[in-house]
């Protein structure tokens, strides 16, 4: 028996495909680096307007100095059990000062962002969330990231 | 992750730390470090400032170290939530 083919066939169901990858090469020590969080946990001010847990692409700015009583979730996506009893689960702010302190990295940079993530819009994500987020930190001469997602 | 692409693409090197390392190795990371945590508690057990200060310097360690895109390395922190 001989399989039949046909060019151009394609499944029905939606495969999701990996997208090409992206790399930039770090080219200076931890030590002199400014380090910023950057969160899809739906961490906030809780000054600020939470997000729509029902999808919500939009971003919020928390300052490197913000104190944990000063932080809350809205995420509608994962059970926030342990990121309500200690902020630093999702967003290790506190853990961040402290290597800065110890002159592990250079500083924490002036301000981290945060989405809410897990799903929304993922077109407004690539398009505009992501881009916005990327150019905020290049401004503020943003040396790294270290996000937590996923 | 979308997010951690978009920065990366402009230059600036970034590192995630996942609960998940299968979606975050389809959706194409750069990098990624991976405790064994429960989604939630990314960077480690609630108040376990031992814990959650070992993941974050390895993961910047690993920021440094991490020479190629996609990899994903696991680090030796477990945490077990009590639901």
């Amino acid at each position: 028996m001989s399989l039949e083919k046909i060019d151009g066939l394609q499944s029905e169901i939606f495969v999701p495909i990996t997208p090409k990858p992206v790399f930039t090469k770090v080219t200076k020590p931890l030590k002199d680096m400014s380090v910023a969080i950057v969160t899809a946990a739906g961490v906030h001010l809780k000054t600020d307007t939470p997000f729509n847990l029902a999808g919500d692409t939009s971003f919020r700015a928390v300052p490197g100095t913000a104190k944990d009583e000063e932080l809350m979730v809205s995420h509608g996506g994962y059970d926030n059990t342990d990121v309500n009893r200690d902020i630093n689960c999702m967003f290790p702010i506190d853990r961040l000062r402290e290597l800065a302190d110890s002159g592990y990295i250079k500083a924490v940079a002036p301000t981290m962002y945060t989405c809410m993530g897990g799903g929304g819009d993922v077109k407004v994500f690539t398009e505009k969330t992501g881009p916005e987020i990327a150019k905020k930190l290049l401004d503020e001469n943003v040396d790294a990231v270290v996000m937590t997602a996923g | 992750m979308i997010v951690q692409r978009a920065i990366e693409s402009v230059g600036i090197p970034t590192i995630i730390i996942a609960a998940l390392p299968p979606v975050v190795r389809q959706q194409g990371t750069p990098r990624a470090v991976a405790p064994r945590v429960p989604m939630g508690a990314n960077a480690g057990e609630p108040h376990n400032v031992e814990m959650q200060t070992g993941i974050l310097k390895d993961t910047l360690k690993q920021l440094e170290e991490i020479d190629q895109p996609g990899k994903i390395v696991p680090l030796p922190y477990e945490y077990i939530a009590q639901i």
